[in-house]
């Protein structure tokens, strides 16, 4: 064994302590009932459902929270949802991304271009002559009808397109007309630019 | 995921009744399934192991010592010869100059690490100061000061503690010491890598985990080094019963390696999972490595101190297993609010609120050997800390858990009130237990008496005071701001701008810690230079 010597201070000490056989006390007993049923409560009544995308889905404005003014801007959302796709400048991407500026769907009829936003659209299409066969995504569960009137009206008046303003009872009007649509609209031939 | 964001939405929109039913489902069946689990094997622990203990008991009492109380004022000598006295000393030769290697290493983390932080605290209220030193700015010094506490002061400290008592309870000497001490200086080397390299500006980009993987390897097998002695002496041992510390010092060493290794390794983490991950070895870092050393060494120096034994074993064990089972599970709190499946975020609350559980066995235990010896927290300067610091742990984790619930985080969540609840805990809890536990263990290991108790009272009201006007302030100051950044109507810079005074009266308070701090490491220094010579009276405090 290894060299020692008992030292003053460890002479003075009291001896290593051990464990009593106390029970528990009942508040105790209580306090872990109580907390366990508060748990199980929290669990049955929290938002577990929070789709996990959410988090990066949500755009600026939506983060903001309503306006004071109720009015919703055009411009903001079309900068955080269109314009990866249609770029800054509305002309799109040629072959890739179809141009907003003088397309004929943004400038013509209000609940076909509503109908667009709310359902999506796949399959070949032709914008200014040319054609397009990509996936447009849906923004139906995710904007509601003023945010969807605010950014067409705002489409509608940018890169010298000059439509009216859409008003929200159009795409209120477009979302019930389409509204057992499950997928987005195929194409050219499913829903003409112009009828 | 970005770019079908549209057609996702659509389709949770479309799932979501039925499912949403299954996901509560499952996790309240979980939930209700494995606490009801561990309740019956806490229950089962303990009918189990009582005989056992009870034999035990004599055999860590030695005979005639059962209920004496002893105040160390009195120097009460035990006879000669007692065997437990044998052990002790035997215990303690063993492990003197390992556990001196270590808190000396503690000591200098503790100066580098107050440096650094009073130095981050200054620059968020006068940006211009030393502006032109890269390695100065708000980003690097604050990363060096926490990982100078992370894996310089705090493990220091923690496991020379650990290395002390050990054998002390195992009633068996340091087996392989030579192995910790290469580990520990390794781990030294590896640390002022780490800390060079952040200066530098090279990091891994994770909070925690700033020290680059490469670095990270020394520590692996330094620590691994500093456990093997620790695991040598636990199969040599010659007790059979196993103290309560031994259960939290034991676990705190084989959930480090764990944690640290699965966090690290380079390649394996991405996106949502890493931030999960991220926070889960956060978390788990100051509850499975930090608390646990500390718990144990209030289990040991409390009882110690004033002489009768820790009253409830039920006790013990409802709040070991308690930690030892919610605590992995409660690191998602970090990330409420944030792109995470939303069954992990409430797991991880309600985890949290139930720590409140292994919280309150902790404390009502102590509070009941306690009871009735309050004057011992006025002479002891060991009582005094660990007393200030099982009080904080009870504070800050009921403040935790609390800080989990959904609307207190959304306002607590991104400002100052998180930092304040960190050094609450890392500070008024461990830290002052350490230093508590350090005053008990640095006369056994040297043979010298601490030479002034007016330095060890400076000490604790300069750490005490410091730490409360720091926690005052930011807690204050990060409520405010969290209010102001919710407020759409207010600008942003408004939630900056407010926090200019608390910022500064956390630097005042902070300021007091270093200080202290620095009387410490004078003390010892005193200490070790012979200015307590001669004297075999224990530095006791008198009436501040
Ligand atoms: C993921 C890329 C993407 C995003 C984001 C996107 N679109 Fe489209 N969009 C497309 C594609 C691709 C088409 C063509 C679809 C086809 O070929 O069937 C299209 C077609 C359209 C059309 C009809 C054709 C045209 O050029 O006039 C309109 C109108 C339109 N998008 C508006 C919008 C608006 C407004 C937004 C923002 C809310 C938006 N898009 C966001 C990819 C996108
Ligand atoms: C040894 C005792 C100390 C411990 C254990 C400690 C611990 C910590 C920890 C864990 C963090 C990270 C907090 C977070 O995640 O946001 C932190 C950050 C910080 N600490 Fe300390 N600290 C100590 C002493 C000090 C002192 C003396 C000061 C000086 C004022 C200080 C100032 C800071 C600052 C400014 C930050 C950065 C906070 C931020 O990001 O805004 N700390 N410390």
């Amino acid at each position: 064994m290894s060299e020692f010597h008992i030292s003053p201070q460890e002479e003075r000490e009291n001896p290593d302590p051990y464990e009593g056989t106390g029970p528990v006390p009942w508040p105790m007993l209580a306090l872990v009932a109580l907390v366990f049923g508060f748990c199980i409560v929290y669990i049955t009544r929290s938002d577990i459902e929070t789709p996990s995308d959410w988090g990066d889905g949500r755009d600026s404005s939506e983060l903001s929270g309503a306006k004071e003014s109720g009015k919703v801007d055009g411009a903001a959302l079309f900068a955080s949802l269109c314009v990866a796709c249609h770029q800054a400048n509305g002309q799109g991407l040629p072959g890739v991304f179809p141009p907003l500026a003088g397309s004929e769907w943004v400038l013509g009829k209000d609940s076909t271009a509503a109908a667009i936003l709310l359902h999506g659209m796949t399959g070949e299409l032709i914008v200014k002559g040319a054609t397009y066969n990509g996936v447009m995504p849906a923004f139906g569960s995710q904007l509601g009808d003023e945010q969807i009137a605010a950014l067409l009206s705002y489409v509608r008046s940018q890169w010298g397109n000059s439509s009216s303003a859409v008003s929200v009872e159009t795409v209120a009007r477009a979302r019930e007309a389409h509204k057992d649509r499950t997928a987005p609209f195929a194409g050219e031939k499913e829903l003409p630019a112009r009828d | 995921m970005a770019s079908g964001a549209g057609g996702a939405n659509v389709a949770a929109t479309c799932i979501q009744p039925e499912n949403a039913l299954s996901t509560v489902a499952i996790l309240l069946s979980a939930f209700v399934l494995s606490v009801t689990a561990l309740l019956v094997f806490i229950w089962s622990q303990r009918s189990s192991m009582f005989d056992k203990s009870a034999k035990a008991a004599e055999v860590i009492f030695a005979p005639g010592e059962i209920g004496t109380r002893e105040d160390p004022a009195a120097g009460t000598a035990l006879g000669l010869g007692n065997a437990e006295l044998v052990d002790r000393a035997r215990a303690d030769a063993s492990t003197a100059p390992l556990v001196f290697f270590f808190f000396c290493c503690a000591f200098a983390w503790l100066l580098v690490a107050s440096a650094a932080g009073l130095t981050a605290s200054i620059r968020l209220h006068e940006p211009d100061w030393l502006a032109h030193q890269p390695w100065l700015t708000f980003g690097r010094i604050r990363t060096i000061h926490l990982n100078a506490v992370a894996y310089g002061w705090a493990p220091m400290a923690g496991l020379g503690i650990a290395l002390f008592v050990i054998p002390r309870l195992l009633k068996t000497p340091l087996v392989g010491a030579p192995f910790a001490f290469l580990g520990a200086a390794l781990w030294n080397a590896a640390l002022i890598a780490g800390l060079g390299a952040i200066a530098v500006g090279l990091s891994d980009g994770l909070e925690w985990l700033e020290i680059p993987w490469q670095i990270d390897i020394l520590f692996v097998i330094g620590g691994a080094l500093v456990g093997v002695p620790l695991v040598l002496t636990l199969v040599h041992r010659r007790v059979e019963h196993l103290y309560v510390s031994v259960w939290y010092m034991g676990c705190a060493l084989f959930w480090f390696p764990v944690l640290f290794l699965v966090a690290n390794v380079p390649g394996l983490h991405r996106g949502v999972q890493q931030a999960a991950m991220n926070w889960w070895f956060g978390h788990n870092v100051l509850g499975l490595f930090y608390t646990p050393l500390a718990l144990a060494s209030v289990y040991y120096f409390l009882p110690k101190i004033i002489g009768r034994p820790v009253q409830s074993y039920n006790l013990s064990l409802l709040g070991f297993w308690g930690l030892a089972f919610f605590y992995g599970q409660v690191g998602g709190h970090h990330l409420i609010g944030g792109p995470v499946p939303g069954w992990l975020i409430s797991l991880s609350i309600v985890q949290s609120m139930m720590m409140i559980i292994p919280v309150l066995a902790f404390t009502v235990n102590q509070h009941q050997t306690l009871k009735g010896h309050l004057d011992a927290l006025r002479t002891s300067p060991t009582l005094r800390f660990i007393g200030f610091g099982g009080l904080m742990y009870t504070a800050s984790s009921i403040q935790g858990s609390f800080e989990a619930l959904r609307i207190v985080n959304a306002v607590a969540h991104f400002t100052h009130f998180t930092v304040a609840h960190a050094h609450l805990g890392l500070y008024g809890f461990v830290t002052m237990v350490f230093f508590g536990a350090i005053y008990f263990i640095v006369p056994r290991v040297s043979g010298r008496e601490w030479p002034s108790p007016g330095l060890i009272a400076a000490h604790f009201w300069f750490a005490a005071i410091g730490i409360t006007i720091y926690f005052v302030s930011l807690t204050i100051g990060g409520w405010l701001q969290g209010e102001a950044m919710l407020d759409g109507s207010r600008p942003f810079m408004d939630s900056v701008t407010l926090t200019a005074p608390y910022l500064k009266w956390r630097s005042v308070g902070g300021a007091l810690m270093a200080v202290g701090h620095v009387i410490f490491v004078v003390h010892f220094v005193m200490l070790l230079v012979g200015r307590s010579a001669g004297r075999v009276q224990p530095a006791l405090l008198r009436n501040f």
